[in-house]
């Protein structure tokens, strides 16, 4: 009986598997190098010096974006703490955690290796520079932190949470009504519409949160440009 | 090939206007036709056939797509860059990130400091804007604006050095230490022209110390009126109380500012200051010039009279033989009837003025004029309180001059010479002098300076100088205001020493040097002694103090009055300027004078290392990077070298383009095309030494006379085209090598401005290359700018008519009503409304912005275009891409000469008329409608915007653009350093950016544009929206002042509107004759913008095309006085370009 198989396909199922597992460790590598959350947009989850968690210092204890954040509402630019903010209550708090060591070397002179310089955040939130982004021009308006940022209170590590593409602001500049909130709810995470409407809604006469969102524009007198200049110069 | 061109009617019969941008234009060149026709010159633009090309079109694509597919392997670029945020430590006061913080400050100057505003972002200066609470405050020039970049210049001054060699700080410490241990040292201080309180106050402390110690004062182009005023005394004017003025060849406008300029600009606008007047003639005032080559303030004059330098004082001496003054006797008197005839009417005039008449003479005539001038006045009767002319006493007294240095050095009255001035002695001082021999035999001489300059490295020790917005000190205005220099951030280079840390480190004991900071962050000590001068002028207490940072000056404080009576040297000065005059008899083609004239690019010779200021056009000759000889073309003509300096290059074959061409200049091939573009040389002899240099035409000069501007030829290095000697390639950085002619050796000590006696060489088959601007992006058009005059005309009427003509002049007279030809109502690119029907495009109720430019107050000094590119990172080009055409600024300053066919008075000398042209954001704009990716469109409030990141460089706009109002990046100018030679063409192996630290002056609110890109004027968006974004926030805050939710807060339109003119465009801020007004339309009356649209001088440029352009323009107003021969030549020259 003649063979059915010829003799060079002695080495086939090696040869398949060999090509198989290289390319399962193509698409994991892939997959680990691009599609993991260090390197998407949204969802993009670096790791930070220190790992500071929003979720205990706004969620659980309650601090105000602008405790830390403390010129959003009057920059362009919404500044990153500096590290004696930091400092002044981890001088007391948890001052030994040795998740604090990176603040401890910027601030602490009695600390060894202590070298005075700021801490390095990498930065998740990006705009290219020929873009220019102003968040007193937002956050004056009504629209919230939350509304670009997502529910920072939650997050024990931050990522991005939307695209921040440019569709994606013109889609609100576009509509704004449906993201505007009323000025004194800017800062509040636990904001609902509904609950803002149940509980304000016949004051301003309005029933629905999509009549709310009108409202508010034609209060405001919010008008979002859409022409190149607004964000391009 | 070319644009389609708009057939312009026929010139009128009646038409006595002769108007024109060069002489090749006069001359009507193929060459000049060629840049008329395109918009950038041939070979810039375009691949002459497909075939010739490297690479074909299909190649071009093919490589394109195995680029992208070979990018795929790569894919790194496909994952997220990690980026870093760095905040703060401890952050500083003030300080918020990404907003600009304002300081006030000034710069200290000779003829007063310029007090300043500075923008500075996150501690790095940025940008200047005047400081307009000063008493002395006249907008910024063009030095101020461009003194910025002196700061992060790559080839600053950054370490000690000794004989010329790097040298450590230590040793020069000691050096220190042991002279001021040493109270014997026989120690001289060479100190600048400029005032400064805190110097004055330790000059006095180190006369006390060094008992042998000797001061002196030094600037190249100081003049010798304190011979006439007093030491240490000048006239300052007040322009606005002056209804009369007689320039002697006195340039205040521009390089020799007698006082705060822009009261005189004020009374140019018939309408007043802010336009709310009805048009007065009566209330403006007249200009007198008599000059011998056209000056900024020459191109204002209502009536000019051109003259040799000579001339001068025998014009200033008839003027006071009319007067019926004793001092006249002593000066020869003018036969010519011709002149007289100009001179007595203006006279008469000056009188009848009644005390508000002043004559200025220019700072650097001789003395006699000077003698004279006061005269003049006191007979007037325009000095005194109140009246147009101050004398007044500065600090700079007892101090001596550069002669007297020199004859101390050679007696050995002082052995150790410390040299604080900006000017550059080894280099500028008049050559007879030899004053660097005499430097030489010093054991120790110390020169303290910003550029490693010549004398930094003849001196035995230089020592890097703190630029000012680095260092405390104080400083005076034009009239003596008290004013604070305060630093913005510490020196850039730690060793950068400034000139009162060096002196108050000689004041010490040890002698140990302080700068910068002080020990264990304490400030500088010269914020101490600050202080002690600032409380010693009565401003004692933290609050005066802080009001002083705050404001920038001294409420309340001056210089003191002077005596203003003649001095007893008057009549023995006047009698030997006169034996001098009549020596030299009249100037003629074999015995030509010269004038060694201030630089508006490099004054005199200081700023030749900034890029600005080498880059922007002069205003006169419209020539970048170099110097060259001027000369009137009627003297060119006689000595026979007129026809080579217009044919810049001769007709070659190699050259495709070809323009149909008659008259004598038909065969000169097209110009202008980079390094093909050759400028004939010739040689100058005067004073025993000759000067090979480059000549151009120069109109309105006086006949058989040479201008020659001081300031270059520093050093030259391997590249220089002419191959110079490159021993002094050291002095300059790459901004300042090779850059034109030295003019100095020519000077001695008598002939420091006019040197008489000289002789002319064309040097056959010597040619250079010279960078010229007045050919590039000429418009075609009739009545471009537009010229009245209040005098009554035959023809045009009187002034009120003339006025109600101006926006019938040219086409708009005949042309029929605009049709729109770009989005037209029911066209399918008219935008919709919400409802769905057509609404207009520009429809923001809140803002609608405009600009109107008053060519009745713009002198042409090109200020406004430096300061666009501090606010807009407008990057450099150099020398080679700018003879090219390709020049960034976005303020283009277009300077035209027109004159009269019947002027029988003096033909030739014509108006200098200059017109400022940025993108005009018209309504429709021609532009818009041609981009293929809509990188350029409207906005909302009417702007025409450009998203560069969406530009792919068609250049279609640029071609559409009826003003030539767009400028293209055809390389990476911010990331390959322009300067070296060729160094654009290498592509990415090409030598990367200049320096190290220039990228700290860009504005980050502006995008740096990249190579392939198309830019133009913006109106300054970013401070558009920075205030619209800052009016929206006030309603929050005024909410919560009240303390109501908001949902009841009350917005409306006037709440959300910018205060009316609280916005200020860079140009505009800058302008030092306030020509340019800004705002928003929608504020109508009320604001300044929207009156100038409302009167009658308002027209639109090009208005017959149809674009609807944002930007108006005013028509120019003449003053002339009836009597004078010139006047019915005056006020007609409006242009017409066809």
């Amino acid at each position: 009986m003649a063979n059915i198989f010829p003799r060079w396909s002695n080495l086939l199922p090696l040869k398949i598997a060999v090509c198989a597992g290289s390319a399962a460790a193509g698409v994991a590598l892939a997959f680990s190098y691009y599609a993991t959350p260090k390197a998407l947009n949204v969802g993009y989850q670096p790791s930070q010096p220190i790992p500071f968690s929003h979720k205990i210092h706004v969620d659980q204890l309650g601090l105000d974006c602008r405790y830390c954040h403390s010129f959003v509402d009057v920059s362009g630019h919404s500044n990153v703490p500096t590290g004696s903010t930091c400092w002044n209550c981890h001088q007391h708090v948890q001052r030994e955690s040795p998740k604090l060591a990176p603040l401890h070397k910027s601030m602490n002179p009695t600390h060894p290796g202590y070298d005075g310089k700021p801490i390095e955040w990498v930065k998740i939130h990006k705009s290219p520079d020929y873009v220019y982004f102003n968040h007193s021009a937002h956050v004056n308006r009504g629209i919230s932190c939350q509304t670009c940022h997502g529910d920072v209170n939650k997050m024990e590590v931050v990522y991005q949470a939307q695209p921040h593409s440019m569709s994606w602001c013109l889609d609100c500049h576009r509509a704004p009504e449906k993201n505007l909130r009323p000025l004194e709810e800017v800062y509040n995470f636990n904001y609902n519409a509904e609950d803002y409407v149940s509980k304000h809604g016949a004051a301003l006469g309005v029933k629905t949160t999509e009549e709310l969102g009108l409202k508010l524009k034609e209060q405001f007198k919010v008008k979002p440009k859409e022409s190149c200049a607004t964000c391009h110069h | 090939m070319s644009k389609r061109i708009w057939q312009h009617p026929e010139v009128p019969a009646g038409e006595t206007t002769v108007s024109w941008r060069s002489v090749g234009q006069l001359e009507d060149t193929p060459a000049f036709r060629e840049w008329l026709d395109r918009e950038f010159p041939q070979g810039a633009a375009e691949m002459a056939d497909e075939s010739e090309a490297e690479t074909s079109r299909r190649s071009f694509l093919k490589l394109m797509g195995a680029s992208t597919a070979l990018a795929g392997f790569g894919m790194a670029a496909c994952r997220r860059p990690e980026t870093y945020i760095v905040p703060y430590t401890k952050a500083p006061e003030w300080v918020i990130p990404g907003k600009a913080t304002y300081y006030a400050s000034a710069m200290p100057r000779a003829c007063g400091a310029t007090p300043l505003v500075v923008t500075t972002f996150e501690g790095r200066p940025t940008k200047l804007g005047p400081n307009s609470l000063h008493p002395d405050v006249c907008g910024t020039d063009a030095f101020a604006q461009a003194s910025v970049l002196d700061l992060y210049a790559p080839n600053r001054s950054r370490r000690f050095l000794s004989s010329g060699k790097p040298a450590k700080r230590a040793d020069f410490e000691a050096v220190l230490a042991g002279l001021a241990a040493n109270k014997a040292a026989k120690i001289g201080f060479l100190f600048g022209a400029d005032d400064s309180p805190t110097r004055a106050r330790l000059t006095k402390e180190l006369a006390a110390k060094f008992t042998a110690a000797k001061f002196y004062q030094y600037e190249a182009l100081a003049g010798e009126a304190s011979k006439a005023y007093g030491d240490g005394a000048k006239p300052v004017a007040d322009f606005s109380k002056a209804d009369r003025i007689l320039s002697l060849d006195c340039d205040f406008a521009g390089v020799d500012p007698q006082g705060a300029v822009t009261p005189f600009f004020d009374r140019r606008k018939p309408e007043g200051k802010t336009y709310e007047q009805t048009p007065d003639e009566s209330k403006m005032n007249r200009l007198y010039v008599v000059e011998s080559a056209y000056s900024l303030t020459g191109g204002m004059a209502d009536h000019r009279l051109r003259v040799a330098p000579t001339e001068v004082l025998k014009v200033a001496g008839q003027i006071a033989r009319e007067l019926g003054l004793p001092i006249a006797k002593g000066v020869n008197e003018i036969k010519d009837a011709k002149t007289l005839s100009w001179i007595k009417p203006m006279v008469a005039d000056l009188k009848a003025a009644g005390g508000k008449a002043v004559v200025l003479a220019g700072s650097r005539l001789p003395a006699a004029v000077h003698h004279l001038a006061l005269a003049i006045n006191t007979a007037l009767g325009a000095i005194g309180e109140g009246k147009p002319l101050a004398v007044v006493q500065t600090d700079a007294k007892g101090l001596g001059s550069l002669a007297d240095l020199k004859a101390d050095l050679d007696g050995g009255a002082i052995d150790t010479l410390v040299m604080l001035t900006p000017a550059n002695p080894v280099y500028d001082a008049p050559a007879d002098l030899g004053f660097e021999a005499s430097l030489a035999k010093l054991k120790t001489s110390i020169h303290l300076g910003e550029r490693t300059d010549a004398t930094a490295h003849a001196a035995t020790w230089h020592v890097p100088a703190a630029h000012y917005l680095e260092a405390w000190s104080d400083t005076r205005g034009a009239r003596g205001a008290y004013t604070i220099v305060q630093p913005m951030i510490l020196p850039l280079y730690q060793d950068c020493v400034s000139e009162i840390e060096l002196l108050l480190a000689l004041l010490s004991d040890s002698g140990k040097l302080i700068n910068g900071e002080g020990e264990k962050g304490a400030p500088s000590p010269a914020y101490d002694a600050v202080r002690k001068t600032f409380a010693s002028l009565g401003g004692g207490g933290e609050a005066a103090w802080k009001t002083l940072l705050r404001d920038g000056f001294l409420a309340g404080s001056s210089y003191s009055l002077a005596a203003a009576s003649q001095a007893p040297t008057a009549e023995a000065d006047i009698a030997a300027a006169n034996i001098e005059a009549g020596k030299a008899g009249e100037p003629s083609k074999d015995s030509l004078q010269v004038v060694f004239s201030a630089d508006s690019s490099v004054f005199d010779g200081r700023w030749i290392d900034n890029a600005w200021l080498q880059e922007i056009p002069d205003p006169i000759s419209k020539l970048t990077w170099d110097n060259a000889a001027l000369i009137a073309p009627k003297t060119a003509k006689e000595l026979g070298i007129y026809d080579q300096i217009v044919e810049v290059e001769q007709y070659s074959d190699a050259v495709p383009y070809v323009v149909p061409a008659q008259g004598k200049f038909a065969k000169v091939g097209p110009d202008g095309e980079g390094e093909n573009r050759k400028q004939r040389m010739i040689e100058v002899t005067v004073n025993g030494k000759s000067l090979e240099l480059p000549v151009l035409i120069s109109f309105g000069q006086a006949e058989n006379t040479i201008v020659i501007p001081l300031g270059y030829g520093q050093g030259f290095d391997k590249d220089d085209e002419l191959g110079r000697k490159t021993d002094q390639q050291g002095h300059v950085g790459l901004v300042g090598v090779n850059r034109g002619f030295n003019a100095y050796p020519l000077r001695t000590s008598a002939t420091s401005y006019i040197a008489t006696g000289a002789k002319v060489k064309f040097l056959e088959g010597k040619t250079y290359s010279l960078a010229l601007t007045q050919e590039h992006s000429s418009m075609y058009g009739r009545a471009l700018a537009r010229e009245v005059s209040t005098m009554e005309d035959e023809h045009k009427g009187s002034f009120k008519q003339q006025l109600a003509n101006v926006s019938k002049q040219g086409n708009d007279s005949h042309a029929p009503p605009n049709v729109y030809l770009y989005k037209p109502e029911t066209s399918s690119t008219w935008h919709p409304g919400p409802d769905g029907k057509a609404q207009p495009l520009i429809n923001d109720p809140l803002h609608q912005w405009g600009m109107s430019i008053d060519l009745s107050s713009c002198m042409g000094c090109a200020a406004c275009s430096i300061a666009c590119q501090a606010e807009n990172n407008i990057p450099v080009v150099g020398k080679e891409q700018m003879a090219r055409g390709r020049e960034m600024h976005w303020i283009r300053m277009d300077r035209y000469y027109a004159t009269q066919k019947d002027n029988t008075f003096d033909a030739d000398n014509p108006a200098f008329v200059p017109q400022p042209v940025a993108c005009v954001q018209c309504e429709s704009a021609p532009c818009e409608t041609v981009c293929p990716v809509n990188a350029t469109i409207h906005t909302e409030d009417g702007l025409n915007a450009m998203a560069y990141n969406r530009c792919i460089g068609t250049r279609y706009c640029a071609n559409n653009c009826p003003y030539k109002a767009r400028r293209f990046n055809y390389f990476d100018y911010n990331k390959r350093n322009p300067l070296i030679k060729h160094n654009l063409y290498h592509g990415p192996f090409g030598t990367k950016a200049v320096g190290d630290a220039e990228h700290l002056q860009k504005n980050p609110n502006v995008t740096v544009r990249m190579r392939g890109v198309m830019e133009k004027c913006t109106y300054c968006v970013q401070r558009l929206k920075d205030a619209v974004i800052r009016q929206k926030r006030g309603q929050k805050q005024e909410a919560l002042v009240a303390g109501k939710p908001s949902t009841e807060m009350e917005v409306t339109t006037s709440t959300l509107r910018v205060p009316v003119d609280s916005i200020k465009v860079a140009c505009q801020e800058a302008c030092p004759a306030d020509a340019i007004t800004f705002g928003n339309l929608l504020d109508k009356e009320k604001s300044a913008v929207g009156r100038t649209k409302s009167i009658e001088r308002n027209y639109d440029l090009l208005n017959y095309i149809g674009t609807r352009p944002r930007t108006s323009y005013l028509a120019r107003v003449k003053n002339p006085n009836q009597h004078m021969p010139d006047a019915p030549f005056i006020g007609k020259s409006t242009i017409h370009m066809v």
